[in-house]
């Protein structure tokens, strides 16, 4: 039996996944552990997107750009954490959303 | 397309890379220097090899540009996605160039502070690798990883003062939304990937003009498209993605705005071009039609809210980008000319800017520097000499003829013009009338308001120097304007070279 | 009917887009981070599914093994009272439902242009994936020679992480005792040793 599920499929359910990191940037704009998550989200859609091209067009090149996306964001999660760590310590909160300090 | 398994390493194709692999070695050298002394001498020591290493990088680029490194191996294991290009060169002399001044300007601020860490050099010496990486980047991988490497730094950087409550809030607001531009970025990088099934610039620029039929019109391509644009125009900060500009240069430490402000606006602003005219030369059409707008509205309002501006930092952070909004109109004419006259815009830009915060780093009561613009009442009374280099460098900011800042505009809007472009061209010579006026308006503070702050001269330090040295600048350069436009003549020519797209397939 | 390999993957995407939502609508964080990490999981099994293997493995070393836990040590170190933080998520929602919205309307229209229907989108491929060699192999091939510029400035951006981590966390505490090996080895007998002679009766 032939298989139906072709490169679209995997397509939209990247789009998906990065649309739902958007979103959950947006609406957990105030925790920013939550906003951390969601731009992991983010890179996992770009993930899919690169390994299916790789799959699709019998490519190593995306498979290997993978490679690096998750080597970078494994980096970026621990200066993302460093940085919310020193927040918290001379803050006590770590609310992002306070105009108070600066505005923008 | 070399076979798969027939990959031999070449280590000679490593050649034309050899100032970054210099200056790679070197920072991972100044870790090991500074783990291993202690205290004060461990940041005074790192920081003057940094200098050194920087100024030695610079040494070993020239050597290999005489040598002609990148002629003699052209393509080899990083030779592919690595290009040592005039532009590269002129872009690393920038780079460099501001690199060591922000490394002077620091370790008085840091050490009235007490946050003289020897890591701030290494981060510094890293951040300017990452953006060496960028602009000789030839892949869309090498650009990716060169630029998160940059941004990782500054990000570091701008939380470097760690009990400072709006330090860490300039970090945390920076982190946040740099990861966002770089994903989306990712995003349309995936899509270009695969929709012509390279990441090399060359293959991407091939398929794009005529590999491909009707390839321009697709829909997935023009969402890579704004999705790369959007994340670059956040790296130079053109708005409407400049909202962390002003708060991450008005909370980080002084020094590192500096560098903020110099340094990475400048490798972004290459890379900005390398990939509109190189890769994504095809769709000029319809990155041309974006930017035009971006331009617009980043000269409006980088001019227009520099006006409302108290603080000094805040007021500086609108003027960058008001000056990013001008350098577009060059990117938008399209042509060498336009690419010229930003590179000279950019050399300029990098010396007033330096100046500026040189002459603000060099003004303190006791430990407080200054901060607002009232601070500087009086400034024509106290320290003369200060008052009248900030006077000579913001004058040059507004543009006023005698001095370089002129030079910058002009170029600029002629290509533009040239282009064909002169409504936009018309609109940024307004743009910069109003820009004028809150250049003035430090002026008249300086020379005629009376202040409370009475900030004096800090004794003895490399500010001071500085600040004469960029105020001679603004005045000196205007003369040798020739020899700067002879060499961003050439380092623009080079980023048109069109049979080196073709050579590689 | 379906495939096998249609059925799994359905049922991979169903769970990684469910998660997903999880992710951003769940009240507690920590539900959060336990959902992210079901995501993850699902995305590894996708990457196994296209033919993937060391990347699908790799991101449940990193993702799972890593970043996760990383999430799960901040969460718990880091006292709050979460309930604040979802204040004004009602408020949000509207705008981000439309950024949504718009954005996932053109990303899907990006997906399925015209030129994904073809079975080859481009002729041209960047480094071929050769027939008949492992996933693992291949990639082991490649990322140490024609790779090794980005993998080399990769192993600089893990460098800069761990300095950022200890440049901006790590705080020297008073009053703790610590080991110093140098100090131990460099003890002799005369400092440490003292033969006291002990008159009877009188102590010392």
């Amino acid at each position: 039996m032939l298989s139906t599920v072709g490169l679209t499929h995997y397509l939209v359910v990247a789009a998906v996944l990065f649309t739902l990191g958007v979103l959950g940037i947006f609406i957990n704009r105030k925790n920013i552990i939550l906003v951390l998550m969601c731009i992991e989200m983010m890179l996992l859609a770009v993930n899919i997107n690169m390994v299916s091209f790789s799959a699709f067009l019998h490519d190593l090149a995306g498979q290997v750009f993978t490679f690096f996306i998750l080597t970078v964001a494994a980096a970026e999660v621990a200066i993302g954490l460093a940085i919310v760590t020193v927040f918290f310590r001379n803050r006590g909160s770590i609310e992002v959303d306070d105009t108070n300090m600066m505005k923008g | 397309m070399t076979p798969f398994n027939m990959m031999p390493f070449d280590w000679f194709a490593v050649a034309p890379a050899l100032p970054e692999v210099f200056l790679a070695c070197a920072a991972m050298g100044l870790l090991i220097v500074g783990v291993f002394s202690r205290g004060e001498v461990a940041s005074r020591s790192v920081g003057g090899l940094a200098l050194v290493s920087l100024v030695v990088t610079y040494v070993i680029m020239h050597a290999a540009k005489v040598a002609d490194f990148q002629q003699a191996f052209p393509k080899g294991a990083v030779g592919f996605m690595f290009v040592a290009d005039e532009f590269a060169f002129y872009a690393k002399g920038l780079i460099l160039a501001a690199g060591v001044f922000s490394i002077l300007l620091t370790p008085d601020f840091m050490n009235r502070n007490s946050i003289n860490k020897f890591e701030y050099y290494v981060l510094i010496t890293l951040a300017t690798l990452g953006m060496m990486i960028m602009v000789s980047a030839n892949d869309l991988l090498a650009m990716y990883v060169g630029m998160e490497l940059m941004s990782f730094c500054l990000y570091i950087l701008a939380a470097f003062w760690r009990d400072n409550l709006k330090s860490s809030e300039a970090g945390l607001k920076y982190f946040v939304l740099g990861s966002l531009a770089s994903g989306l970025m990712l995003y349309g990088m995936s899509l270009l990937y695969g929709m012509t099934g390279d990441t090399s610039f060359d293959g991407i620029g091939i398929l794009l003009g005529n590999g491909l039929p009707n390839i321009e019109h697709s829909v997935a391509i023009t969402v890579a498209l704004v999705l790369m644009i959007v994340a670059m125009a956040f790296k130079v900060s053109a708005v409407p993605f400049h909202m962390w500009t002003p708060d991450v240069y008005e909370g980080a430490p002084t020094p590192v705005t500096v560098f903020m402000a110099t340094a990475p606006k400048a490798a972004a602003m290459l890379l900005m071009m390398r990939v509109l005219y190189q890769p994504l030369l095809a769709l000029e059409d319809q990155w041309m039609q974006m930017l035009t707008v971006l331009s617009l509205l980043t000269m409006g309002i980088g001019s227009l809210l520099a006006i409302v501006q108290t603080n000094i930092k805040r007021l500086l952070a609108y003027s960058s980008i008001g000056n990013v909004g001008f350098m577009l109109v060059g990117v938008v004419a399209g042509t060498e000319d336009g690419v010229q006259g930003v590179l000279v815009y950019l050399a300029i830009y990098l010396t007033m800017t330096i100046g500026l915060f040189a002459v603000l780093l060099s003004l303190r009561r006791k430990n407080v520097f200054v901060e607002t613009i009232d601070d500087l009442a009086g400034l024509a009374r106290t320290a003369p000499g200060a008052a009248f280099a900030m006077m000579l460098i913001t004058f040059s900011l507004a543009g006023v003829p005698p001095l370089v800042g002129f030079f910058g505009k002009f170029y600029v809007f002629s290509a533009a013009i040239a282009a064909g472009q002169t409504w936009l061209a018309i609109s940024g010579v307004l743009f910069s009338v109003i820009a004028a006026y809150y250049c003035l308006r430090i002026v008249k503070v300086m020379y005629f308001d009376e202040g409370k702050f009475r900030p004096e001269l800090n004794q003895p330090s490399n500010a001071q120097w500085i600040a004469v040295l960029a105020a001679a600048g603004v005045l000196v350069m205007s003369v040798f304007i020739d020899v700067l436009d002879h060499t961003a003549g050439r380092a623009a020519s080079s980023l048109f070279r069109l049979e080196h797209t073709v050579a590689r397939h | 009917m379906l495939a096998f390999a249609d059925l799994v993957f359905y049922m991979f995407a169903a769970m990684l887009l469910g998660s997903a939502m999880g992710v951003i609508f769940a009240k507690n964080p920590m539900h959060c981070v336990l959902l992210l990490i079901l995501t993850f999981f699902n995305a590894a099994g996708l990457f196994i599914l296209l033919g993937a293997e060391f990347i699908g493995l790799l991101l449940v070393m990193v993702y799972v093994g890593a970043i996760a836990v990383m999430f799960l040590f901040v969460l718990m170190t880091i006292d709050i009272d979460f309930a604040v933080l979802k204040e004004g998520f009602a408020s949000y929602l509207p705008s981000g439902l439309i950024v949504g919205a718009v954005l996932m309307a053109e990303l899907v229209i990006a997906g399925q242009a015209g030129l994904f229907s073809g079975a080859r989108i481009s002729t041209l491929t960047a480094m071929p994936a050769p027939d008949g060699v492992e996933n693992i192999r291949a990639l082991g091939q490649v990322l140490f020679t024609h790779y090794l510029f980005p993998f080399q400035v990769a192993a600089l951006i893990l460098l800069v992480a761990m300095i950022g981590a200890i440049v901006l966390t790590h705080r020297r505490r008073e009053g703790v005792r610590r080991q110093n090996v140098m100090a131990q080895i460099a003890r002799t007998r005369e400092d440490s040793l003292s033969i006291v002679k002990v008159k009877p009766g009188q102590g010392i």
